[in-house]
């Protein structure tokens, strides 16, 4: 669905690198996880890797939401540019 | 002088010489006005400064709580912010409104009664207005009365909440209230409609993304933020504030997902924000509306910098739309540090003043209780992420190449641009400085390295499920359309529904009209008849039949007069 110039396999070298940075700071914040004691208000919190699967989880569920809502109420770029909003 | 000139008036006032000063003059005598008005709120302390009686009515005309001053010093940045943005245009009605815009919001900070506050709600559609029409198009003309419908009606409603509270015995002094009376859920309403609450928000994605280059920019400050404060003054602690705020912080995310228009996805992004500020009204602690007061201050400039960012692209490219977009750091690299500075604010990464803010509100609800409430706003914020994170920055700048070669933004822009993006960065690094001008002392430990390290996790793993998506392909394409909101309530179902309702009665009344017109054509064919056979109405009379006539015409009026 993205421009095929932005796939994995048409990677610009920027992009690679960028790429492996990002990879490096999750499995470093991953290994922080077992180092540094979170605070939890709630026992939902205070389980392991918590934020990390959520973040994670809630960006797949908003852009896979979004897709769902565009069948519901994406319409063509005129859709108001009719009589019918003149009147209004 | 603070008790001498009435907050905000001596911009409104001073916005009247703005059309006729040259350039250069124009610019400096805007940013003296800002100055001397910030430099006079700066000072008014809280309490009541000035009162009026007028008509029976004691107005309240200047009156200041704990979250005025943030409030105002924050309206006076965005002010001199915009007027150096917009230096390199010469366009005085947006020069002019926009001042006097600014001012009527400053002033509306300071109003202590609703009819006070009623003025200058109303001031504030009728300047604000002249920016949309700033657009310049047959599209922002509609969206402009639009607008103004909408913003006039909601001052009609506060006017209404405020007759009924007087009604009520409540008086006019702008206080806390109920929702549950009916001149406080009528008050409460006119706030809602300004501060884009749920079904009511379809004006600021329709308006917004149709002003100028720099009416966008001007308008993203004002009017949404002067409902969240007097949403603050009063309804503060009202529950169902809380569940209004998590709607407004969830829906917005997936309308910016599929919006094509850049600065219509801003607009989104604007609306959700907002309701991480309601949420902190709803719960109303001290943590809360040091949170809400806090998010509004620092959201005000990442906001602005994320409109002037947009702005400049379509200054430059002539567009906003992310379909059309892309490449444009190699040509604005200044501008792409700017706009990435907004949006790692707005999103919320440690060292920059989303950070520091939002980490109030968020931690009020987990100081609460409020699981599921601290469950949608952890999800907005990863929303937040993917709209204006990542989405802004990466179609404008980034993502396909389309091959643009164009200038820098100008001098100005980068300027105002600059100068936003030290602030974010300034109140990440010492938040310290803004959590002193906040109403209550700030005892919450924003930088415990637990909360920066759950910060990161979600926000980087979230970068990681977006470019999992971009290399699998999965990503959504950008595509040219309109999205459905709220406003086609007004703009498709209300006529439609008003053309279904009426076309029984109009089909009725051409019906009635068409038998009407037949029957006085049979009838003056006949009358026409008789009078060529005749000679009583027209054609050659006789003398004698005239002179009758006109005797049985007067005759008949004689005795009308008579009986009446």
């Amino acid at each position: 669905m993205s421009d095929p110039e932005e796939t994995g396999s048409k990677m610009t070298p920027l992009a690679r690198n960028a790429l492996g940075v990002l990879v490096v700071s999750c499995v470093v914040l991953t290994a922080l996880e077992f180092v540094i004691h979170r605070h939890a208000y709630f026992e939902t919190e205070g389980r392991p890797l918590f934020f990390a699967v959520y973040g994670f989880a809630a960006f797949l569920i908003v852009v896979g939401g979004g897709v769902l809502l565009r069948k519901l109420v994406m319409r063509a770029p005129d859709y108001y540019d009719t009589q019918e909003d003149n009147d209004a | 002088m603070p008790e001498l000139l009435l907050p905000g008036l001596m911009m409104i006032l001073g916005a009247a010489l703005v059309p006729v000063l040259p350039h250069m003059i124009r610019q400096i005598w805007m940013l003296v006005l800002i100055a001397a008005s910030a430099y006079q709120c700066w000072h008014i302390d809280p309490g009541v400064h000035l009162t009026a009686s007028v008509i029976g009515f004691d107005l309240i005309l200047v009156r200041a709580e704990a979250i005025t001053r943030p409030f105002a010093l924050i309206f006076h940045i965005a002010a001199a912010l915009n007027v150096i943005y917009a230096m390199h245009e010469d366009s005085r009605m947006t020069a002019a409104t926009g001042l006097a815009y600014a001012g009527a919001a400053i002033a509306a900070l300071f109003a202590g009664d609703f009819i006070t506050l009623f003025i200058y709600w109303e001031l504030t559609a009728f300047t604000s207005v002249f920016l949309i029409l700033a657009g310049r198009n047959p599209r922002s003309f509609s969206a402009a009365m639009r607008y103004l419908l909408t913003q006039v009606t909601s001052g009609v409603i506060l006017l209404a909440g405020a007759v009924v509270l007087v009604g009520s015995g409540i008086g006019i002094a702008i206080t806390a209230l109920s929702a549950e009376t009916l001149g406080g859920a009528l008050v409460l309403l006119a706030f809602a409609i300004k501060a884009a609450f749920p079904f009511v928000n379809g004006w600021l994605q329709d308006a917004y993304p149709e002003a100028s280059v720099t009416g966008t920019v001007i308008l993203s400050a004002f009017t949404t933020k002067l409902a969240i404060y007097m949403l603050a003054l009063c309804f503060a602690g009202t529950h169902m504030l809380i569940w209004f705020g998590v709607i407004m912080t969830l829906f917005p995310v997936f309308f910016a997902v599929i919006e094509n228009d850049l600065r219509r996805v801003l607009a989104f992004s604007l609306n959700n924000q907002l309701g991480f500020m309601v949420v902190g009204i709803g719960i109303g602690t001290e943590l809360a509306l040091n949170g809400t007061v806090a998010h509004a201050f620092a959201h005000i400039i990442y906001k602005s910098l994320l409109f002037m960012s947009m702005g400049a692209v379509l200054y430059r490219t002539g567009t906003a739309k992310a379909s059309e977009l892309g490449g444009l750091w190699k040509c604005m690299p200044l501008t792409t540090i700017f706009c990435i500075i907004g949006a790692v604010s707005i999103s919320s990464f440690p060292l920059f003043s989303g950070f520091v803010t939002k980490s109030l509100t968020i931690g009020s609800a987990a100081y609460e209780g409020y699981f599921w409430v601290w469950m949608a706003l952890i999800f907005a914020s990863a929303g937040v992420l993917e709209h204006s994170g990542i989405k802004i920055p990466y179609f404008a700048f980034f993502g396909h190449d389309r091959g643009f070669k164009v200038n820098e933004a100008p001098l100005s822009m980068l300027i105002a641009m600059g100068i936003a993006a030290g602030l974010c960065v300034a109140i990440g690094i010492a938040p310290q400085m803004l959590y002193s001008l906040l109403p209550y002392e700030v005892t919450y430990k924003v930088w415990d390295a637990g909360h920066v390290l759950g910060e990161l996790q979600l926000l980087l793993f979230a970068v990681l499920a977006f470019a999992f998506l971009i290399v699998r392909g999965l990503y959504p394409p950008e595509i040219d359309s309109t999205v459905l909101n709220t406003d086609w309530l007004f703009r498709k179902a209300a006529p439609a529904l008003w053309r279904m309702m009426a076309n029984p009665v109009m089909r009725l009344w051409h019906a009635g009209l068409a038998t009407t017109t037949r029957q006085i054509g049979v009838a003056m064919d006949r009358g026409t008849h008789i009078s060529r056979n005749n000679y009583l109405i027209s054609g050659t009379a006789t003398i004698g039949a005239a002179a009758g006539l006109f005797l049985a015409v007067f005759a008949l009026l004689l005795a009308l007069r008579y009986m009446m």
